[in-house]
């Protein structure tokens, strides 16, 4: 009875160890993933951002920015520039619906945003000359 | 003690008198008493010997056992916590609770100025979108599940309308009419719903507001009059997005 056990518990022993290796192996592992370098979103963006503003794509950075602000509604460290442009091509689009709508609040809303988002832009004005002209020719 | 026989004085563990060489009983008695203890003591003795041989080293192993048991658990622990990223929306979630009250009326503003798109934004933001808690926001319910739809419409249309007119640049156009009439679909189904279901005269107007605001709209950037915007509502999606194409592509 006792040998029995005895053999039992050697076992048990020997899967115990191996069991323990694996696991300290994987905590191992789990320290790198914890001081991993984790790449700035933000950084990773500035560059798609640019791109897309190379490319009057305005469309796909009102959608970034619509897909940002489910996160954060007001502007976050790094996406300044996204939350400006973004706001101004919304606040261009709304002008002319509300201008159809006739909702003259709406309108001068609008065009109080877009001016003061224009005074902010700084190097990226011509952005919203760009944005004016698309909405303008629209369809 | 005192010998029975000759009266002269002997210890008690004496087995006989010194004086006249009697047997001392008590002595005797005493003698047999302590012979069985020790062989008792000699049986227990080598059973618990014995004993002690065979599960020797069995304490030692369920030790070194348990202390890998042990050693497996907290390593497991530390695993899980390096592999758990903290989880930001809960902490926004916990917030939303908390300031229900404030952000309702916050929300309320937005609706009283007809900024829609900023007020899904604004829920979108504080995770209110899907599950606000039903005390504050139970009455925004039906006006929410409309706001969404429009929200998504409107969403889609300047995507469509802002999206890159440079030849080299991908053209996702066909994807965007595809969701934007999906969408409107969808505005449309919400809209007939909610509107006859909002008792509260205040959220209705909202409700209608954004319709009529979707159907501006559409007639600012589809190039269509009042009754073309009805009848490309009428159309079957694939239709819908037929007739866009001929418009946002100008074929």
């Amino acid at each position: 009875m006792n040998k029995i056990l005895k053999v039992i518990l050697n076992i048990m022993i020997v899967i115990a160890s191996l069991v323990f290796f694996v696991c300290f192996v994987l905590m191992i592992q789990s320290f790198k993933y914890k001081n991993r370098e984790v790449e700035d979103p933000a950084e990773t963006y500035a560059g798609v951002f640019e791109y897309k503003l190379r490319h009057r794509a305005y469309g796909e950075i009102i959608g970034d920015y619509y897909s940002r602000r489910m996160d954060s509604f007001g502007p976050v460290a790094g996406y300044e520039d996204l939350y400006k442009v973004g706001a101004y091509a919304h606040a261009a689009f709304m002008a002319r619906v509300y201008s159809e709508k006739g909702n003259q609040y709406g309108i001068d809303r609008c065009n109080s945003s877009m001016k003061d988002i224009r005074s902010e832009l700084g190097d990226l004005a011509h952005n919203a000359n760009e944005i004016d002209e698309m909405i303008k020719n629209a369809p | 003690m005192i010998c029975k026989k000759c009266r002269h004085e002997m210890g008690p563990e004496e087995l006989k008198c010194p004086n006249c060489g009697a047997d001392n009983p008590f002595a005797l008695k005493h003698e047999q008493n302590m012979q069985g203890f020790k062989k008792k003591y000699a049986a227990t003795e080598k059973e618990v010997k014995g004993f002690g041989k065979a599960v020797e080293g069995l304490g030692k192993k369920a030790a070194i056992l348990i202390v890998l048991l042990i050693g497996i658990v907290i390593m497991l622990v530390i695993e899980s916590l390096n592999y758990a990223d903290p989880d930001e929306e809960e902490a926004v979630r916990r917030d939303a609770q908390k300031n229900a009250a404030a952000y309702a009326q916050e929300a309320d503003a937005f609706l009283e100025r007809g900024e829609y798109m900023e007020y899904v934004s604004y829920l979108y933001a504080h995770e209110l979108m899907n599950f606000p808690p039903e005390k504050e926001f139970g009455k925004f319910r039906r006006v929410q599940y409309v706001a969404k739809e429009y929200y998504e419409c409107i969403r889609n249309m300047e995507e469509m309308i802002l999206r890159s007119d440079d030849p080299d640049y991908f053209d996702s156009l066909d994807t965007d009419i595809e969701i934007f009439c999906m969408y409107l679909d969808g505005f449309y189904e919400t809209f007939e719903v909610q509107k006859t279901s909002e008792k509260d005269e205040v959220y209705l107007t909202y409700i209608l507001d954004m319709d009529t605001e979707l159907r501006a709209a559409m007639r600012t950037y589809f190039s269509m009059d009042e009754a073309g915007v009805q009848d490309f509502i009428d159309l079957s999606r694939a239709k819908k997005a037929v007739k866009l194409q001929e418009v946002l592509r100008h074929e």
